[in-house]
């Protein structure tokens, strides 16, 4: 089984390691990260259509698997998503070119001949919504069924559930780890730097290290989508808001975005949120594709979140598939130094907004 | 205290309340003139002052794009220029206490992750650029009729929901019979002239409709009434005397595309429509009622999809099903007033199976798998010779549907398909790449017209003889039957040759 490491991958692949594991699924092969190589030899000419890069680039994951020793290569069509914002917001929306893209890009691969077919792979593209538990295995009991022979919806369904339990226990163990870190940084007064982005600018290709590069100058980089949720942390944080009755839970997002749809884009401004109150983090990094249409309209509303606090904010908009390194390198070099002169201020006048530090800080 | 102020907060309009109903003004956009003067119509019958947004122009893209984040698609950026630029005449003819005390904006959105859903968080860059944070513009979301904005000023009711309906369905019909026609025309001119007669005739009948119950009465009594009918037979009569020359052959080109783009006429998307009856095409233009039907159908294929999870599912099914019914049957009723001459809806059911090899029809956002459906359609049903896809740049869902009609093509290479990616200010790239398949579209257009005069061993003479005898074949409202050719001319011939007895 070959599943190309793209776009919504990358916030759901432990569903799908403990989803065919417990199918018997033999073996599951990855696609690498995403380089100009990749899409230089397996994707370019495939593409019918100018799009934002993380899209183009599943041309290159595809290509790459099918020189892969797969019988089956999986590629999901994710409609809506896992979110730990449930409950306050619209929907968990994926972006629309997410979820279409792998129609999109397929055709590149039959356009002229059925190159699946040839390399005798079964291509499997099911409808997946998250959101809509109830119909998950049916969608992908009905690809699968034909390529799995003698599977059951009723096995489908057990493995949905186990796919759902290696998600949770992923996150639970990624937010402990942030939360560790957290931690470290209270106890050293030290800041830590949030990224804003979206899960796939984590791949190397995507996103270009760029949070890498700040870790290497010492500061502690967290991502929003795995950031501690503990009730005794969101309520510092938030608390007194909700009794204002400014918002309704730690997790609403109403107070400063009123279209909920798109589930990345209700993490990124839950994250910014989270930023702009919590004192160790002093500076916020955005990252965001090059034709972002998802990312646009957040621009503003995202940086005035973040810096309404007094929390630097920065933004690597416009990436492509050419890594810009060298002007990464000197633009990480002067936040570097912006963050080292006003961090210190920014811990102290962002503690004097909170109560007490909550005393599960400060072990 | 400190905290509650320090935090960015979303914009929040300020109250509309019922008493400032007479004293405030609706500014809304986005649609054709036509459509925009009906709505006019209905809303004042319920008690609202509106105004539409001026027609877009070229200067609206660059107004728009030095108040909204960089990166938007081009709908985005030429409706918040748009906006923007109304705003600002408003505010040099009335001051900034008038504008934000005497205007408001509605906008209709929330469907989904990009589109609508999102337009708004781009009007308030606008609000925030000219500061006008203190200018009102309510979201309101049409699929729920409850949802209204606070203060009770604006309420949705059963009677200006089906008002807008109609409003809609009168829009589509007259533009479908003014593109049908106008190519047409033997007096230069005569069909724009009736196209606004048409629309202030139906303007004053849709302000002056009686309202008949608020609730289901409401419902019933618009959906069975002869009154928007009648209104139409009216119309027909002004149609009537519009002289047609059918002889003219010419090719037919369906415009697809995004929603906006699509519907739009102005230099949003370059006028193109009036560009190609210009460079001598036909023109097949989108109702916008074909949305809302993909709408209602979605929500009965998503049911369908999730039978056996449902509860009362048949009861649903029933429901929904209904409606999209009722939806139908007012359409074609109005069509009927019209002898039919506008295009009938497509179904919906036939788009998603014609679409689902090449594009899986729960990827909603945008035209979804429509896109694919609607120019297989046309192109297997002979409606017409070309396909014109308008793709706005930086659109999120159109572009993904526009790469998967590679695989399209692939299976049917003999499908003229032409997608024009729409910048706003690359206006001749646009053009010549139309250029390029429309001659080729009428080339095919001329071999169907010689091939059905040699079928039918008809003369274009022979024809003008027969016309001297029934000049009533020259009516625009005369109804040609479609005879598997994509070209009127082709099957006007046919036509003619069938009266004839030859066929
Ligand atoms: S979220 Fe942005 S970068 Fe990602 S797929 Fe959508 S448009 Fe492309
Ligand atoms: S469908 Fe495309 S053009 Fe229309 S609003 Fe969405 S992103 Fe913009």
């Amino acid at each position: 089984m070959g599943i190309p490491k793209f776009l919504n991958i990358w916030g759901t692949h432990q569903f799908w390691v403990g989803f065919f594991q417990s199918l018997g699924v033999g073996r599951i092969v990855f696609s690498s990260d995403t380089s100009e190589e990749q899409y230089r030899e397996y994707g370019k000419g495939r593409i019918t259509m100018d799009s934002c890069f993380p899209v183009k680039a599943l041309a290159g994951h595809m290509g790459e698997l099918l020189h892969k020793d797969i019988n089956l290569l999986f590629v999901p069509m994710i409609y809506s998503l896992p979110s730990f914002l449930k409950g306050h917001v619209v929907d968990t929306l994926s972006c629309t070119r997410v979820m279409m893209s792998v129609e999109n890009i397929k055709a590149g691969f039959l356009r002229e001949k059925n190159e699946f077919e040839e390399r005798g792979i079964a291509f499997v593209s099911p409808f997946v919504p998250f959101a809509e538990p109830e119909l998950l295995p049916k969608y992908l009991w009905e690809s699968l069924k034909e390529h799995i022979p003698g599977l059951t919806l009723e096995e489908t369904a057990k493995a949905v559930k186990e796919g759902f339990r290696a998600l949770e226990d992923f996150e639970r163990k990624m937010r402990e780890k942030s939360l560790e870190i957290i931690r470290w940084c209270v106890k050293n007064n030290r800041p830590a730097i949030l990224v804003l982005a979206r899960p796939y600018h984590m791949d190397p290709g995507i996103g270009h290290d760029i949070d890498g590069e700040f870790q290497q100058y010492g500061f502690p980089v967290l991502w929003y989508n795995y950031l501690p949720l503990d009730d005794w942390l969101l309520e510092w944080l938030f608390g007194e808001e909700i009794r204002a009755g400014i918002i309704r839970s730690y997790f609403d997002i109403s107070d400063v975005w009123t279209s909920s749809y798109s589930s990345n884009t209700n993490e990124i401004i839950w994250g910014a949120k989270f930023s702009a109150r919590f004192p160790w983090i002093t500076g916020v990094i955005r990252l965001s594709s090059y034709e972002c249409g998802m990312d646009q309209p957040t621009f503003t509303p995202v940086q005035k979140i973040v810096e309404s606090s007094g929390t630097l904010f920065f933004k690597f908009g416009e990436l492509d598939e050419t890594k810009p390194a060298g002007s990464v390198k000197i633009r990480v070099e002067t936040i570097v130094y912006y963050l080292e002169k006003y961090s210190q201020d920014i811990i102290k006048k962002k503690l004097s907004r909170l109560g007490a530090v909550p005393s599960q800080l400060l072990v | 205290m400190e905290t509650k102020e320090f935090h960015y907060r979303a914009y929040r309009p300020r109250p509309f309340t019922k008493e400032e109903r007479s004293k405030t003004t609706i500014l809304f956009g986005g649609l054709t003139w036509k459509h925009e003067r009906l709505i006019q119509g209905s809303l004042e019958r319920v008690g609202y002052k509106s105004m539409p947004l001026p027609n877009i122009e070229r200067q609206d893209l660059d107004i728009g794009k030095e108040f909204i984040d960089v990166g938007a698609c081009c709908p985005t950026t030429f409706t918040a220029g748009n906006l923007a630029r109304t705003l600002m005449t408003l505010r040099e003819r009335e001051g900034e206490e008038g504008v934000k005390n005497n205007y408001l904006f509605v906008t209709i959105g929330a469907c989904g992750p990009c589109r609508f859903g999102q337009y708004h968080e781009s009007y308030e860059r606008v609000l925030e650029g000219l500061n006008l944070t203190d200018f009102r513009l309510f979201l309101l979301d049409l699929m729920q009729m409850e949802q209204s904005a606070p203060g009770g000023g604006l309420e949705i009711s059963m009677p200006l929901t089906f008002g807008l309906v109609y409003s809609m369905f009168y829009a589509d019909l007259i533009t479908d019979m003014e593109y049908a026609i106008r190519p047409y025309e033997v007096v230069e001119g005569s069909t724009d002239r009736v196209v606004k007669e048409s629309i202030e005739l139906l303007y004053e009948k849709l302000k002056n409709r009686p309202i008949k119950g608020k609730k289901i009465d409401s419902l019933v009594w618009h959906v069975f009434t002869g009154y928007f009918v009648d209104a139409l037979k009216e119309v027909r009569r002004l149609w009537d005397e519009i002289e047609v020359d059918r002889l003219r052959v010419k090719p037919k080109v369906k415009i697809t595309g995004e929603f906006w783009l699509q519907t739009h006429e102005g230099d949003g998307n370059y006028n193109i429509k009036r560009w190609l009856e210009k460079e001598g095409a036909e023109v097949i233009p989108p109702p916008v009622a074909v949305w809302m039907d993909y709408l209602i159908n979605m929500e009965l294929f998503k049911l369908e999809d999730a039978k056996g999870f449902v509860k009362r599912y048949y009861l649903k099914k029933l429901a929904i099903g209904t409606i999209a019914s009722l939806y139908r049957m007012v359409y074609n009723r109005l069509r009927r007033a019209l002898n039919n001459i506008p295009n009938p809806l497509p179904d919906q059911r036939k788009l998603k199976d014609l679409a689902r090899p090449y594009f899986y029809y729960r990827l909603t956002g945008g035209e979804g798998h429509m896109l694919i459906g609607k120019a297989l359609y046309a192109y297997l049903n002979r409606q017409a010779h070309m396909i014109c896809e308008l793709s706005p740049y930086g659109c999120l869902p159109n572009t993904m549907s526009v790469g998967a009609m590679a695989k399209v093509l692939g299976d049917y290479p003999d499908l003229l398909y032409a997608p024009i990616e729409i910048k706003g200010d690359a206006e001749v790239h646009a053009y010549s790449r139309c250029q390029m398949i429309l001659t080729e579209a009428k080339r095919r257009a001329k071999e169907e017209f010689e091939e059905v005069l040699e079928r039918t061993g008809l003369t274009v003479e022979d024809i003008r003889n027969f016309e001297e005898d029934h000049p009533e074949l020259r009516r625009a409202t005369y109804k040609v039957p479609h005879y598997g050719y994509a070209g009127t001319a082709s099957n006007y011939v046919m036509h003619i040759a069938k009266l004839m007895g030859r066929i």
